[in-house]
């Protein structure tokens, strides 16, 4: 008990007599628990949203489209055959459709256009949010689209040259949601049918379509009546959409790889019910994936930061081992200290990470417009509280593990004589130093004093770089390709923005701890330049110079394994993003330095040298 | 004025309100050209107060400080700065060599700060070593070196840029009895060549090398006593050898 | 016949060599030499301390050691040349000389008679002891001052420079002692307590307070 009062006792005194550095140490596990909470609770998110819209619009097993193929026509009877198919328990259609260019409020976008004169059907009933059902010279928009696009009821459209109205807005589950629409003769869904080469291609089947033909390109979809649908469309362009629903919904992938087949005449292809609730998911997938491989890079730049501002103290810390040792604590009892102080850190900074990501979760989680329902607020299970935790006590446990090592290891003699590590010599920029302006001369000499330390801050400078700048390059190729109107894959940028802001500030931490273990490291040899003749510029130029260095080169690294990851993890072909944008990254990146170095330099400078060098 | 260093009325008071330490109390001090001068006390006596404010590393409380003729109290930190460059070299009682830089590398340091040409620095170091006969240990840690040879080092050093007057705290506080000799024969080369020198101490050996002893007691000058080098008396007498 | 120790004026200060008889002896024991000979290594290795040995100094004692028995010597060249004599040891002189090397006896450490001088000074009210020692602060001081500087003029690893260092480490020791003795002097109920403070007065001289580690 009087073990435990001490303990606490010790904790407490030492953290208060450091403000700095437990809030630098909070701030620096709380932005990595944050985004962790954020990744794993928007894991599981997704799907139940769209499970309540297929259940009210009785949405399809698989959707069977059959469009001709160029200078052909199709028949409609063709498709009954699968009707009969075995499993197949309700259908509805075949229905028309077409694809042609919409004009509406001044937005040109290409559209799917299907004939239904009535929302009522055994499958997929499409369930209107706004408005009435379609008529003759009405539309129905999507609500995705719509939402996109800002349509309204009552707003004019332009089909082929044909005026048209709104008359309503709805909600279906039986295709993919705008900007990503798509019927034969594309596939989008899993099933594809063997090509002639036996390769597998999203694009369109059989060569480039002509240009009056269908257009792969970002498309919605809009509901007219069958004669209106026959009316706009070319023949030529006439084809028809049949929806399933199967005994087994399970077996959906399967019945439509089955059935994905491309003749010389017609394109029929299959898409699944899966497909659809996938393509639903996807922003919200890539968002959940980009913050777990966010949070994954915060604790990884969390761990930087706090091996260095362990680091930093690492000679008071030993020293104060030394002490306690020295009156008869056991080297167990001072781990136990130091690991409460900062398990009691890491306790704060999970709390904050849990809170922080509980009000930014409702912007994340927004599921698209193309829905019913919200997502609901994403719950904080237990088993979530306990991995963020877990992971912040871990971060805390590893930095209190070396200097703990250190202190139970090494004599009482040696730690009260306060053997700070020597620095490290490297002659090469000694040398090359000599010939340098004052100011990097310091600088050059000051990072190649403590070299871990200094290739921790290129790592945490890299790492935080790559994460904004895959962010940077995702969002860029969203733009690259992004549909008129307001694309809702835009969204995932949300969750982008979201990592790079934690990361940029994640960063910043680093690098105030890099500069605040450099300026106590070598506050003794900045007196001494002084002292010999340095300016007070000279010598915080030199700090700043220290921490630039490594800076600029961890961000261009960054940079570089930036692209490469949204290489990697992007399936469409890379876009770099504007070089604005990667410029101002870099001078950003060399900005935030400068200020965080140059301050705290600035005022040890103006410190009496006297002192210093007299206290040493 | 002839005098290198100038001092009037110089009061240093730390800390404030009730923790207050009177370290100087109206400290009067000229150096002359060429002159050395020890100045002698027992530690917190403010002698170290008093030779940092000589050379410009802490502002006085009260007083006025002349170096080469010019007041240094009104100086932002950047001219005291350039100031220190040119006129002043210092030696510590602890050495404060850069541990992660070789001998010459240290001395050449001073000069390197100044902006002098890196061959230039470097030559003039070589030399400085060579003059306090560490020539062969240029290219030495100083973690390799002992400390009377690291405090020849610290001395080079000093010297890098020809400064007007050598500055020395304690120069011998951290050195065994062998070292001491090493050191204080140096400085007593540099006095016979004509280098002013401010030297305080409380090591009684070190104002042999001096022309001028200032004794120091609680923040104020007790006592000078001018040391000339004149014939001595017969030193025999101290044996006491009989027949 | 050995000088004593604290026995104020300029042999308070000094090294008490002890005779130098016994010098001369153990500088025969090595081979037989002549008077300038023996004159000359007594110079090398006391340097500047041996200014004031007379010339006549060496012959004088050795005549006293050769009627002693200690020594005898052989006439070389002229006759009556005391310096073209060559002495050499007598087993008498030899036994002499290894009782020498076997002697521990050190100069005693105490500095009583200054103290009492101080002591007594107070008691009386004759002078103020604050006063005395800083007169003799002064003299011991610029006696250091005199030796250091012919020890900073012999060449290093001189034998007699080694002398010199001696002379300088122990008057450094006296002037720390001096300044126990400012400090305990200036205090307002210093008289009072000079008794009861006595042993601690006598520790403090036997065993100086080392130099210069004072500092943090």
């Amino acid at each position: 008990m009087g073990k435990a009062v001490l303990v606490l006792r010790l904790a407490v005194r030492d953290l208060r007599r450091r403000p700095g550095h437990a809030a630098l140490l909070l701030v620096a596990i709380a932005a990595a628990t944050t985004t962790l909470s954020l990744g794993l609770v928007l894991r599981g998110a997704a799907e139940q949203p769209y499970q309540s819209t297929r259940a009210v619009t009785a949405g399809p097993d698989v959707v069977l489209s059959l469009a001709p193929q160029p200078g052909s026509t199709v028949d409609p009877s063709s498709l009954s055959e699968h009707l009969t198919a075995p499993g197949v328990t309700a259908s509805s259609g075949p229905f028309p459709y077409t694809q042609r260019v919409v004009s509406i409020g001044g937005l040109s976008v290409h559209t799917w256009l299907q004939g239904r004169d009535s929302d009522v059907a055994k499958v997929d009933r499409p369930v209107l949010l706004t408005g009435e059902w379609t008529r003759p010279g009405g539309v129905v928009v999507e609500a995705g689209l719509a939402k996109a696009i800002g349509a309204e009821v009552g707003d004019a459209v332009d089909i082929g040259g044909r005026p048209f109205t709104v008359t309503g807005t709805a909600v279906t589950a039986a295709a993919e949601p705008y900007p990503k629409a798509a019927f034969a003769p594309f596939f989008s869904g899993a099933a594809r049918p063997p090509l002639p080469t036996g390769g597998i291609d999203r694009g369109p089947v059989h060569g480039a379509p002509p240009a009056d033909g269908f257009q792969l390109v970002p498309t919605g979809l809009m509901w007219l009546t069958e004669a209106d649908t026959r009316t706009v469309a070319e023949p030529s362009m006439l084809a028809y959409v049949l929806s399933l629903k199967l005994a087994h919904p399970d077996g959906a992938p399967a019945f439509a790889a089955a059935r994905s087949t491309v003749t010389e005449r017609t394109v029929l292809a299959a898409e699944t019910w899966q497909d659809v609730e996938a393509s639903d998911g996807w922003a919200l997938s890539k968002k959940q994936f980009s913050l777990m491989l966010g949070s994954s890079l915060l604790v990884l730049v969390a761990v930087a930061s706090i091996t260095v501002l362990v680091g930093g103290r690492m000679a008071d810390q030993v020293h104060r081992a030394g002490l306690l040792k020295a009156v008869g604590a056991t080297p167990a009892l001072v781990a136990v200290v130091l690991l409460a102080e900062h398990l009691a850190i890491a306790l704060l900074a999970s709390g904050l990470g849990l809170a922080a990501a509980r009000l930014l979760d409702p912007v994340l989680s927004d599921p698209g417009a193309g829905l019913l329902g919200g997502a609901g607020q994403a719950s904080f299970t237990p088993g979530i509280v306990a991995v963020v935790v877990g992971v912040a006590l871990s971060i805390a446990a590893l930095a209190t593990f070396v200097p703990a090592a250190r202190a139970a290891r090494i004599s009482t003699t040696q730690a009260l004589a306060r053997t700070v590590r020597p620095p490290r010599r490297s002659s090469w920029l000694i040398t090359l130093s000599a010939r340098m302006p004052v100011p990097l001369l310091l600088g050059l000499r000051i990072a190649a004093r403590r070299p871990r330390r200094t290739w921790l801050g290129v790592f945490a400078v890299a790492t935080a770089i790559t994460g904004i700048v895959a962010s940077l390059a995702a969002r860029a190729s969203r733009l690259a390709e992004s549909a008129p109107g307001l694309d809702p894959r835009l969204a995932m940028t949300q969750g982008l923005l979201v990592i790079s802001v934690m990361l940029a500030v994640q960063a910043t931490v680093n690098m105030i701890c890099v500069a605040w273990a450099t300026i106590l490291d070598t506050r003794r040899s900045a007196a001494l330049s002084r002292a010999l003749g340095a300016t007070p510029g000279q010598v915080s130029g030199g700090l700043s110079v220290a921490q630039l260095l490594p800076a600029l080169g961890g961000a261009l690294i960054g940079v570089a394994c930036g692209l490469g990851l949204a290489q990697v993890l992007d399936d469409d072909p890379l876009a770099v993003p504007p070089y604005w944008q990667l410029a101002a990254v870099v001078l950003g990146t060399a900005l935030i330095v400068v200020i965080c170095t140059a301050i705290p330099a600035r005022l040890g400078a103006t410190r009496s040298a006297g002192e210093l060098l007299h206290a040493a | 004025m002839s005098e290198v260093l100038r001092a009037r009325d110089l009061r240093m008071t730390y800390g404030r309100d009730t923790g207050t330490v009177h370290a100087l109390e109206g400290v009067d001090l000229d150096v002359e050209r060429g002159e050395t001068v020890a100045i002698m006390g027992p530690s917190g006596c403010g002698k170290s107060t008093l030779l940092q404010l000589l050379g410009g590393l802490q502002r006085s409380t009260r007083g006025q400080v002349w170096v080469d003729g010019r007041q240094i109290d009104a100086l932002n930190e950047r001219a005291l700065s350039r100031m220190r460059q040119r006129a002043i070299g210092f030696v510590f009682q602890a050495f404060h060599l850069l541990e992660e830089l070789t001998a010459v590398e240290n001395v050449e340091l001073p000069a390197l700060l100044a902006g002098r040409s890196p061959s230039a620095a470097r030559h003039r170091a070589a030399e400085l070593l060579d003059q306090v006969g560490l020539a062969e240990h240029a290219g030495r840690l100083p973690v390799s070196l002992s400390g009377g040879e690291r405090q020849r080092v610290a001395i080079a050093r000093a010297l890098s840029n020809d400064p007007l007057v050598v500055l020395a705290d304690e120069p011998t506080g951290n050195l065994d009895s062998v070292a001491t000799s090493e050191v204080l024969r140096l400085l007593d080369g540099l006095r016979a060549a004509g280098q002013t020198q401010v030297i305080v101490t409380h090591d009684a050996r070190v104002a042999a090398t001096a022309d001028r002893l200032i004794s120091m007691r609680d923040g104020v000058f007790v006592e000078e006593t001018r040391l000339d080098r004149g014939p001595s008396g017969p030193l025999s007498e101290l044996a006491g050898l009989e027949g | 016949m050995r000088a004593t120790v604290a026995a104020g004026g300029q042999a308070s200060h000094g090294i008490q060599l002890g005779v130098v008889q016994e010098v001369l002896l153990a500088l025969l024991a090595r081979e037989p030499s002549h008077g300038y000979q023996l004159r000359a290594g007594l110079q090398l290795a006391l340097g500047p301390l041996a200014d004031a040995l007379k010339e006549g100094q060496v012959y004088v004692t050795l005549t006293r050691l050769e009627r002693a028995g200690l020594v005898s010597s052989e006439r070389v060249g002229q006759a009556n040349q005391s310096e073209r004599k060559v002495y050499d040891l007598t087993p008498a002189g030899q036994q002499r000389v290894v009782d020498w090397l076997a002697d521990t006896t050190w100069p005693k450490p105490a500095p009583a008679e200054f103290h009492l001088k101080l002591v007594a000074a107070a008691a009386a009210g004759l002078a103020d002891p604050r006063r005395i020692v800083d007169a003799q602060r002064n003299v011991v001081l610029t006696e250091l001052v005199v030796v250091q500087r012919a020890a900073l003029s012999e060449p290093p690893l001189s034998v007699a420079g080694l002398l010199l260092e001696g002379v300088v480490l122990r008057l450094q020791a006296d002037l720390h002692w001096l300044e126990a003795c400012a400090r305990f002097w200036a205090e307002p109920a210093a008289p009072n307590r000079a008794t009861s403070r006595e042993d601690g007065h006598e520790r403090s001289a036997a065993r100086p307070r080392p130099a210069d580690d004072v500092r943090a």
